[in-house]
């Protein structure tokens, strides 16, 4: 555990994103707090649609403006607001002091570029190294994230690794210039398990050894219950509980995560009929009034279709967007 | 053991690599399914898991006559289906229909959810008389979950689990006795993804019908069936019923596979052994000799690179009571628990 509230690393603060679509203007962030402390693993789930991967972009910098728009809020990173930094300045914090790693290694790697030359760039570019040193850099990368045969594979190109590989080599990218932060979207959601524990293990071992701040953004219950601190379950573009990873799993707090839970079939129980949320995610065209979650919530009343819930504080720090997260709690 | 519907016998696919243009020749083979033996009982269902490129995919092909095998036969209810053309196979095609993965890419855009539901009476005229067909899709959709006013709508006005939805009651047209789904909620949002499952479960209490489940997540695997086989590089490598496999794996391929499966319970993350598999899963095109999982098996001695592993329950455990005495191709087969038993 880490100790009582350190200063965050990162805090974002009530942010919303728009996108311009056919149909009118998406919601997908509607006032998304969440704060990162130094070391710490945030774990932010959600179904597609959810908002979770558009929070994550709008905080590295990288949101496709326009159709998407960043209507408002603040995004805290080492005591600046990075939303009110020119676009030069931001650059030099992306990759020094925060770094994404992607979900599809094979799309956001440079096919025609050897994974030599992709890694080395870093140094390159951000310490102005000469390309012989970054070439060494790169091969030490490689070793860390203990690719074989490193100083022989460094000049192939990315579809010459195998996907555990690849998604390897993304890691190395992100920890290039050791960032304080380091965002990974889905990490191993294209991964086989055994790979995937593999990459896993690799990531929370680094992470723990360069002690970063960690967001990792998943829809995988399983992958969080593994390295996360802890959680952020979000649902149409709004954290719906928040909470440290073992209260969460032990009793949830909002009917959406119950839900979630409960939803899952598990691999040392061979249960009944699974509990399946009824209905479907909203569309973020035309989200529902009141609570988003009402139209599919087995506790909904007459409130929740006109007020929107704000987070409650629910006992041992934790938080809940659910008027009635007494019931859900202990119903 | 009830008597099998569907039984498989030393199925092999092997597509050919081949060199050269004019004069070609082949050099080799990518050996995808590769001596596959399994039997389906009526009423139950079959899961097979294993990772992406062990066959599992190619084998769903093939029992719905997809693709012709190159050796091995598949007997349903007695008649070898590999033989069969012509009429006599598409009477049994009717028998055994498949769903298929991806719900964005398996319903022709063009057509509406009517005419795709509908389309196997076309093939199948005897089924559903003309006049009928579109009352019978009308059910098809109430059956599945969906709006039978539906049926003038296309795919592209409905969500990844509606579509799948959709699949599913085109796999039930024609009133098969054997549904082969291969990855069928794999890409469906976990919320939805229990929707289905749930479907899939009342449709088989409803319509008798016997399943092969396809798909890499354990979890679900395990949920939906009675007896799993877990394949690895084109080989079922151990195979028993659900608790037989989970709960005591005797294969090492299927330990590990197991404890690699991130479980959503934070306090089993302290207590759980973790069997890490080093490097990835050799080509199909190479196989490697004896134990195809040898070369990424901490166990591996001499004997595994000469002699290849049968599936049959092993020496060890031959003639005993226990749930360790199931099949399993490995020559060092020990019940090993990796996945914590419930509140442990």
């Amino acid at each position: 555990m880490t100790a009582a509230t350190p200063a965050p690393l990162l805090e974002v603060r009530d942010l919303h994103v728009e996108f311009r679509t056919r149909d009118g203007i998406a919601k997908a962030v509607n006032g998304v707090n969440y704060r990162v402390a130094e070391g710490e693993t945030l774990a932010v789930l959600g179904e597609s649609g959810s908002g979770k991967s558009v929070t994550a972009q709008a905080v590295m910098g990288i949101l496709d403006m326009p159709p998407g728009r960043i209507t408002g809020g603040e995004i805290v990173f080492q005591g600046r607001d990075l939303l009110q930094l020119r676009e030069d300045e931001r650059q030099k914090v992306r990759g020094r002091e925060m770094a994404m790693i992607f979900q599809d290694a094979l799309s956001a790697l440079n096919p025609v570029l050897s994974v030599g030359e992709q890694l080395g760039e870093m140094f390159v570019v951000h310490r102005g190294m000469s390309r012989k040193d970054a070439k060494n850099k790169a091969v030490e990368l490689m070793d860390r994230v203990r690719i074989p045969a490193a100083r022989e594979r460094v000049g192939q190109f990315p579809h010459q690794f195998s996907g555990g590989m690849r998604q390897r080599i993304m890691i190395a990218m992100a920890l290039a210039l050791e960032p304080s932060l380091i965002i990974a979207d889905e990490p191993t959601t294209a991964l086989d398990v055994t790979v995937q524990a593999q990459v896993m293990d690799l990531l929370a071992e680094l992470r723990r050894e360069l002690d970063m701040g960690l967001i990792l953004i998943t829809h995988d219950l399983g992958v969080v219950a593994d390295v996360a601190d802890k959680i952020a379950v979000m649902y149409a573009g709004r954290i719906v509980e928040s909470a440290p990873v073992h209260d969460i799993y032990k009793a949830p707090a909002h009917p959406y995560t119950k839900g979630l839970l409960e939803s899952i079939p598990r691999l040392d129980q061979k249960g009944q009929e699974l509990y399946a949320i009824k209905g479907l995610p909203p569309n973020l065209v035309r989200i529902p009034p009141g609570c988003a979650f009402h139209p599919r919530c087995p506790l909904a009343r007459d409130v929740c279709r006109t007020d929107v819930p704000p987070l409650y504080d629910v006992p041992d720090g934790r938080g809940s967007a659910c008027h009635f997260w007494q019931e859900a709690l202990h119903g | 053991m009830a008597e099998a519907i569907l039984e498989v016998r030393g199925l092999h696919k092997h597509y050919p690599l081949t060199r050269g243009v004019v004069f070609r020749k082949q050099v080799g083979a990518v050996r995808a399914v590769d001596g596959v033996d399994l039997d389906l009982v009526a009423g139950e269902t079959l899961g097979i898991v294993g990772e992406s490129g062990c066959g599992k995919s190619t084998l769903a092909k093939l029992l719905v006559q997809l693709e012709r095998p190159t050796a091995g036969v598949i007997r349903y209810k007695g008649e070898d289906i590999t033989k069969l053309s012509g009429r006599a196979l598409k009477a049994v095609r009717r028998n055994i229909q498949m769903v298929f993965q991806d719900p964005y890419t398996s319903l022709n855009p063009r057509m509406t959810v009517g005419d795709i539901i509908g389309e196997p009476y076309e093939i199948h005229p005897e089924v559903a008389p003309r006049g009928s067909r579109r009352q019978k899709v009308q059910d098809l959709l109430h059956v599945v979950g969906l709006n039978p006013e539906y049926i003038n709508r296309y795919p592209h006005q409905f969500s990844g689990g509606q579509r799948q939805r959709i699949g599913i009651a085109r796999g039930l047209a024609l009133q098969p006795e054997i549904i082969v789904a291969d990855e069928p909620v794999s890409a469906l949002d976990v919320s939805v993804q229990a929707q289905v499952i749930n479907l899939l479960d009342k449709l088989q209490q409803d319509f008798s019908l016997s399943y092969v489940f396809i798909a890499h997540d354990l979890s679900i695997v395990r949920h939906i069936s009675d007896r799993v086989g877990v394949m690895y590089l084109g080989r079922i490598v151990e195979t028993g019923k659900d608790a037989e496999i989970y709960d005591h794996p005797t294969h090492p391929y299927t330990q590990a596979l197991l404890s690699a499966v991130p479980v959503p319970d934070p306090t089993a993350r302290e207590h759980r052994e973790r069997v890490l598999l080093s490097g990835d899963v050799p080509s199909p095109a190479n196989i490697p000799s004896g134990c195809r999982f040898r070369t990424r098996c901490w166990k591996a001695r001499e004997r595994c690179a000469t002699e290849v592993p049968l599936l049959a329950v092993p020496a060890v455990f031959r003639g005993e009571e226990s749930p360790a005495a199931h099949d399993s191709a490995c020559h060092f087969a020990e019940a090993k628990r990796v996945v914590p038993a419930e509140g442990a």
